[in-house]
């Protein structure tokens, strides 16, 4: 009963929202909900997380900046449905978090603001930006956002094991520079430990053999869309890059059931030596090592994806804030949105804590970054990051197609002539359409 | 004019009174409110979404008519084609065992004992889930790394199975976690329409000494296949439309075994903006629903009728 | 004879445990730390639980504001339903009137029509109405579910006409005959229908996700959704199951309500 009335009365402060005449600003983002923990605190320096740091910055916002009512709108990661559902019926957000390989869709079809005036205005140049994020917001020569950080794939790396495996020298892990030295460690590692090298999120989850896949296809010089409206996909480097993977497969030099949390779960348990995954783990896996107990304790590193082939360069893709077109945005709420982009900026360092990679290149050759765990080794992808071509629309699902190809291919269940064969044809299918 | 004739010639041949033809126009007004949802909320959208399966566009305009080539395109969409197969198989592997396994737990359950009670709740709590926790539940239990049924299998020396990560068992598992999840309704309804079946029918069939197996036979089944009828009708048209479950415990794999045609509507609509493609594909379903129900009714009548 | 029954309540208790154990899982999953399950999710056996989880949902107040919302909705679709279906059954089932059994036969079609068929064009129509982030956005959509309208045109059928013919002797109006003869005695059919109906609203997750937009009007799926699914925090299992207890428990009692009152109308029934 008690529990009751407290229900009601909530309802009730709720219902009774306060006249206020401050601007509104709509910001609507995924990285998901933390207001329990992190609902009051504007220390950013003492968030945690990407959920614990854009909370943490929002709200330090909202504090510094009492003229401005920032109402924030949590999605369901990737929240593009919904996104795509307020466009369509003119309820467009102030600011929303978009990957870099989605941006193109929504630019075509005119529902983002181009940014390069509002950027000159707060002082940002995206000439002091990495390759990499330049690329994400940059279309026909005009910029579309302004990019919050790249990520890519990693190996992160079980150092005890390693260590045990023989595979350290120098303090520093031994990496493959070539796919057979690479199946030649991992068969020593999976020799000397009775475990995979690799741990991988692998069922029913696709995303990791899509950026297993773009990758040694780009570091073989492939060029899946060198026409970026036909994809070619019956090559012998996606062939190659298949191949490998297949082989590892085939060898068990990998953990094959695991979803993506029973991955991240079993990597912290010691269920393999490298685990493939992007930079949003560096974080908590930096914890594991610091923790007393645990299969990391004392032995993480993580490094970018090594050269096996001609090329060092590795898939990558980032997230962005963009500005939907809304004409009704009033000149106070664009300011206020300018505002809050100028004030994200300038905390970039605290995202980058996050693990991402940061978007300015003086940060990353900034002591104080390099001074974060890891980062020295990270700094290379500065250069080696590489997304899509700009022009390729549709990437989100074709990433999706792709990866499910290829692990159609890599478990066996079709050959991977036929998996490449039907990656193309249905690629192309959505391409042709466009 | 077809319609409006025999409107015209009922009332020579049953001779009503005049009054009686404003009544029933006055009758009419007691399914007015409801007409005018039906027709606001279903027929209109269903005829746009008709419109909208022969152009080509997004969710931001239409860009072209295309006239047919979307249904041309679907038919000759290997994935689309898979899709169908899949949807068929599913409603195989859960109608007819939703339609069964509730009728039989209904007839046993049929009694104000307080353990029916508690059992009742049992099989319909698991109904009250949302889709998002049904699979995550089963997510655990199908995961051969320390899910539920990896434990048992591990406990009794065997290897644990991928279920969902094998194209051979991945829809049976779906299918397993879906009547789980949804054996609640036939149960209910079977239970409420034996709560109808009037005592008296009973009573006699004691006197005359039936067996159980005649009762149930000669008194229960008849007295209920409206809504055994009702109850085949409802799961084709609720299993057909299958969504939830593969999309987050297999994303329609492993190598779309698992994409349902509604998925294969989704992904094409909301994720590769083809809206007019994807309300093609939505017609087809339309079409593959009502054929499946009507063959179901037009069964069930004849039969009724013999 | 009665061995045969025993087999099958045995059968059916069997069942019972099978259909039991993910659900007990759940709850005790819901009450263990989120760092114990993300290292293994067999600790759930070690006996150490914790409230935590709960705390948290509590915590966070908004989650009362979606649940508000919900029951808002669901309560009013649940009524909607209800009262839509009970006098279109009615008509259908009982009155003349021009093309009544066309017009059903279109209502029974409309049974097959996937939801994913109408559900853009809908949008649509709301966007145009400017009637997204409203509550008669997410309740009016479920009003035109012809399921409810097939239901109690089935029950107004298999009730003797002879109640009404009598009724009608005393020149009660058609009204009358409906709401103090007829409708009493479909009360099983609405607390089925009833049940059914507020259970898909309140589980109900596209159409609220593409309308209620602004986080002050989203259901508790959409909001319990809205915290979820983020790569670098897999470690809120807990948290989950705590919020699929919570989100589950209303609905289970207002299930064990309705059952009980079935229960009742079929005795009373029977007692007359």
């Amino acid at each position: 009963m008690r529990a009751l009335v407290l229900l009601l009365a909530l309802l009730l402060a709720a219902c009774g929202p306060a006249e206020d005449d401050r601007t509104t600003l709509t910001i609507q983002r995924f990285f998901g909900a933390c207001e329990a923990e992190y609902g009051a605190v504007t220390d950013i320096a003492a968030a945690q997380g990407e959920c614990g740091i854009m909370t943490a910055i929002i709200n330090r916002f909202e504090a510094e900046n009492p003229d401005i009512r920032v109402v924030e709108n949590i999605v369901f990661w990737p929240g593009y449905d919904q996104l795509t559902a307020q466009l369509a019926s003119n309820d467009a957000p102030d600011l929303v978090t978009m990957h870099g390989s989605v941006i193109s869709d929504y630019q075509a079809r005119g529902l983002i603001e181009p940014m390069d005036a509002d950027l000159a205005k707060i002082g940002i140049a995206p000439a002091g930006m990495t390759e990499a994020a330049r690329a994400a917001i940059t279309i026909d020569g005009r910029v579309w956002g302004l990019p919050i950080d790249t990520w890519a794939p990693l190996w992160h790396i079980n150092m005890n094991l390693f260590r045990k495996a023989g595979l350290v020298r120098g303090g520093r892990p031994v990496l493959p520079s070539s796919p057979a030295e690479l199946i030649a460690q991992a068969e020593q590692f999976e020799a000397r430990t009775g475990k995979p090298y690799f741990v991988q999120g692998a069922a029913n989850e696709y995303a990791g053999f899509t950026r297993n896949f773009y990758t040694f296809l780009m570091q073989q010089n492939g060029e899946p869309f060198a026409d970026p409206r036909r994809a070619d996909f019956t090559t012998p480097e996606a062939a190659e890059a298949l191949r490998l993977f297949k082989d590892i497969y085939d060898r068990d030099l990998t953990t094959k059931n695991q979803d993506y949390s029973a991955a991240v779960a079993g990597f912290l348990k010691g269920d393999g030596g490298v685990f493939l995954v992007g930079t949003w783990m560096v974080g908590d896996f930096q914890a594991a090592s610091e923790a007393e107990e645990g299969a990391l304790s004392g032995g993480y590193a993580v490094v970018p994806y090594p050269q096996l082939y001609a090329r060092d360069v590795t898939f990558a893709d980032g997230h962005n804030w963009v500005m939907p077109a809304d004409p009704d945005r009033t000149a106070a709420e664009h300011e206020a949105a300018l505002r809050f982009l100028a004030f994200f900026s300038r905390h970039a360092f605290d995202w980058s804590r996050t693990g991402h990679l940061p978007v300015y290149k003086a940060m990353i050759d900034s002591p104080r970054w390099r001074a974060l765990p890891h980062r020295d080794a990270l700094a290379g992808l500065a250069t080696s990051a590489a997304p899509l071509p700009k022009g390729v629309r549709r990437q989100f699902p074709i990433e999706t197609i792709v990866g499910q190809e290829s692990a159609a291919a890599i478990s066996g269940a079709k050959p991977i002539p036929t998996a490449l064969a039907d990656m193309e044809r249905r690629v192309n299918d959505i391409l042709k359409n466009l | 004019m077809a319609t409006a004739l025999p409107q015209q010639v009922a009332p020579v041949a049953t001779h009503p009174p005049r009054g009686r033809r404003a009544a029933g126009w006055a009758n009419a007004l007691f399914v007015l409110p409801y007409l005018a949802m039906f027709v606001a909320m279903i027929v209109v959208p269903l005829a746009m979404g008709m419109w909208l399966s022969t152009t080509k566009g997004d969710l931001f305009g239409v860009e072209a008519h295309v006239g047919l080539a979307n249904f041309t395109r679907l038919f000759g969409d290997p994935i689309f084609l898979e899709t169908v197969g899949n949807t068929f198989y599913f409603v195989v592997l859960t109608v007819p065992a939703l339609t069964l396994i509730g009728l039989g737990l209904a007839l046993v359950l049929n009694t104000p004992a307080r353990w029916a009670t508690v059992l009742r709740t049992i099989f319909f709590a698991s109904t009250v889930l949302s889709v998002t926790v049904v699979t995550l539940v089963w997510r655990l239990v199908f995961l051969p790394d320390g899910g539920l049924l990896a434990v048992i299998s591990e406990a009794l020396g065997k290897t644990p199975i991928a279920f969902l990560n094998d194209p051979e068992l991945a829809m049976p598992a779906i299918a397993i976690t879906t009547i789980w999840w949804c054996i609640g309704l036939p149960m209910v309804l079977f239970l409420a329409a034996l709560q109808q079946v009037p005592r008296e029918l009973y009573e006699a069939a004691a006197l005359d000494n039936a067996g159980r197996w005649t009762t149930l036979r000669r008194i229960t089944l008849p007295a209920i296949s409206r809504t055994f009828v009702l109850v085949v009708i409802i799961e084709i048209i609720l299993q057909f439309q299958l969504f939830g479950q593969p999309q987050l415990m297999t994303l329609g794999g492993p190598n779309n075994a698992t994409r349902p045609i509604v998925l294969f509507i989704y992904e094409t609509g909301w994720r590769q903006w083809e809206l007019g493609y994807a309300a093609a594909a939505a017609q087809v379903l339309f079409a593959m629903i009502l054929v499946a129900a009507m063959a179901q009714y037009v069964v069930a009548s004849r039969k009724g009728a013999q | 004879m009665r061995s045969q029954n025993r087999v099958a309540i045995a059968l059916v208790v069997i069942a019972g445990v099978l259909m039991l154990v993910p659900m007990l899982w759940v709850l005790a999953l819901s009450l263990k730390s989120n760092a114990a399950l993300m290292v293994d999710t067999n600790s759930v056996f070690d006996g150490v639980f914790t409230l935590e989880n709960y705390a948290a949902i509590l915590g966070d107040g908004q989650v009362f504001r979606w649940i508000g919302n919900s029951l808002i909705v669901s309560l009013g679709m649940t009524a909607g339903v209800l009262a839509l279906s009970s006098l279109a059954g009615y008509g259908f089932a009982r009155l003349e009137f021009p093309g009544r059994n066309i017009l059903f036969v279109i209502v029974l079609l409309g049974l097959a029509v996937p939801e994913q068929a109408v559900i853009i064009a809908r949008h649509q129509l709301f966007s145009w109405a400017g009637w997204h982030n409203t509550y008669p956005a997410l309740i009016i959509p479920g009003l035109a579910a012809p399921f409810g309208v097939f239901l109690m045109t089935q029950y107004f059928r298999a009730i003797p006409k002879e109640l009404d013919e009598a009724a009608m002797l005393d020149s009660a109006s058609r009204f009358t005959v409906f709401w103090k003869v007829l409708l009493p005695l479909t009360i099983p059919a609405q607390a089925t229908l009833g049940i059914f109906t507020f259970l898909s609203a309140w589980n109900d997750y596209w159409w609220p996700l593409i309308s209620a937009t602004n986080k002050q009007m989203f259901t508790l799926t959409v909001g319990i959704a809205s915290t979820q699914m983020n790569f670098a925090q897999t470690e809120g299992l807990g948290f989950l199951m705590a919020q699929a207890v919570f989100a589950g428990a209303p609905i289970l009692i207002v299930y064990l309500f309705f059952q009980k009152y079935i229960v009742q109308a079929v005795a009373g029934a029977a007692g007359r």
